[in-house]
């Protein structure tokens, strides 16, 4: 390797970034050029100094206390003994509200419900924001297009910040996440031929009712037919809000 | 696993990352009063989502994607919008390497001293949200770049080139302090 081409890869060789090949012929030049280990010392020492000036603080303990001491409160000999109680009243609340939530949520809005929580919890995040790139249409098995990533709210309250190619009970959708005001709302958009794989849901599009509406967990959740997608819309939002949300959402090049 | 085993696990791997994720959410938030809370919200956050984690991932990663999340929300409240859509092409990538090289070789950072600080704080205020991020977590998260580019969302392109940036920003900050410090 020549110096020019050495220098090249300063960074990636302290970022422990170079592969090994590389590394391997980069120290052997250094251990023959005295003029670039100097070099590749001096930046060294630069991410030294930098490295000091950025870690210069030490944790604060009572801080970090506090913040351990939340994540579960210890509990006290008499609440745990009763334990026995409370499990069997947490079942008994637990089996009668899960019967009565069941006949309340549809299908497709528990399915989602997971993918928008994941969002909500800053766990999810777009993968990319535009065209759908190629490797990811590649994944889409002959079951999506990437027509589905084209539908947006004509709404000026959503904003989208992109999307990615998720899965619901093995549907693969478009999962197109944005915000209104300050609340994330997740926009899952199918082909209209998979609403099989959701019969209540389905049942209830085709009973006359334009939009499919449920709670999904905590969140509120609304589906219609646009074109031959399915587009649904869930957030922490009033369920009318979520409507008229969804009564808006075209495909931007349509 | 029962609860208080999934804490003692959740604690363990937390701990020895808690002087870092300190140090990077007081140096990521706009304002001051907010690093407390951001800590605080994303590890609860983090506890209740860590049924999800997966050994094979890494923590430490995983808990910065999580923090610089609830930072940039917090920052998004005071004002301060994040932006990340900064397209690199990949022959920008090739020229990263040599943009990020010192020409100028400092020979005795050691000699200086509190001056030279309040120049690199002044320095990394002064990176957009994107170049700090990403500089704050290789220099004090030590995430790989690929962990970086999967904490904020961002090509690993962007990566790069937010770094190479960053780090000529601060670098010339420590040049100038050298310098006004030699008058």
């Amino acid at each position: 390797m020549k110096c020019a081409e050495v220098r090249k890869f300063v960074r990636l060789y302290l970022d422990s970034e170079l592969d090994a090949k590389h590394s391997f012929e980069v120290e052997q030049h250094l251990e023959s050029c005295a003029e670039c280990a100097g070099l590749f010392e001096a930046e060294k020492k630069f991410d030294q100094r930098l490295g000091r000036f950025l870690r210069r603080d030490t944790a604060t303990r009572p801080l970090w206390k506090k913040i351990e001491a939340l994540i579960a409160p210890s509990r006290s000999r008499g609440i745990k003994a009763l334990w026995p109680v409370a499990l069997a009243t947490s079942l008994i609340l637990f089996v009668g509200g899960a019967m009565f939530f069941k006949s309340r949520t549809l299908d497709l809005a528990n399915a989602v419900e997971e993918c928008h929580s994941a969002y909500a919890h800053q766990i999810t995040t777009p993968e990319f924001s535009g065209a759908v790139p190629e490797k990811i249409a590649q994944q889409f098995g002959g079951r999506l297009d990437s027509e589905a990533f084209a539908y947006r709210p004509s709404q000026p309250a959503f904003t989208s910040s992109g999307a990615r190619l998720c899965h619901v009970e093995g549907v693969p959708v478009a999962l197109i996440l944005g915000h209104c005001a300050e609340t994330p709302v997740s926009m899952i958009v199918f082909k209209k031929s998979e609403l099989d794989n959701f019969p209540q849901t389905k049942r209830k599009l085709e009973s006359g009712d334009p939009i499919a509406c449920s709670r999904a967990g905590r969140f509120q959740f609304a589906a219609r037919v646009v074109d031959d997608h399915v587009v649904c819309v869930i957030g922490d939002e009033p369920r009318p809000a979520l409507e008229d949300l969804l009564k808006t959402v075209r495909r931007a090049d349509g | 696993m029962d609860g208080d085993e999934q804490r003692g696990r959740f604690l363990s791997l937390l701990q020895p990352i808690e002087r870092d994720l300190e140090n990077y959410s007081r140096r990521m938030v706009f304002n001051q009063r907010d690093f407390e809370d951001a800590l605080q919200n994303a590890v609860l956050r983090a506890f209740r989502a860590f049924d999800r984690y997966h050994d094979d991932a890494s923590f430490r990663a995983w808990m910065f994607r999580i923090l610089t999340n609830e930072i940039f929300a917090i920052n998004r409240k005071r004002g301060r919008l994040a932006q990340f859509e900064i397209a690199i092409e990949p022959e920008e990538m090739e020229e990263f390497a040599s943009v990020a090289f010192a020409t100028e070789a400092p020979t005795s950072w050691e000699t200086l001293a509190d001056a030279l600080d309040e120049e690199l704080v002044a320095a990394l205020q002064k990176l957009n949200d994107a170049e700090r991020a990403v500089l704050l977590m290789r220099g004090i998260g030590d995430l790989r770049y690929r962990e970086i580019s999967e904490c904020l969302g961002i090509p690993l392109g962007s990566v790069m080139g937010n770094l190479s940036r960053a780090r000529q920003k601060m670098r010339d900050a420590i040049l100038r302090s050298r310098r006004r410090s030699a008058l």
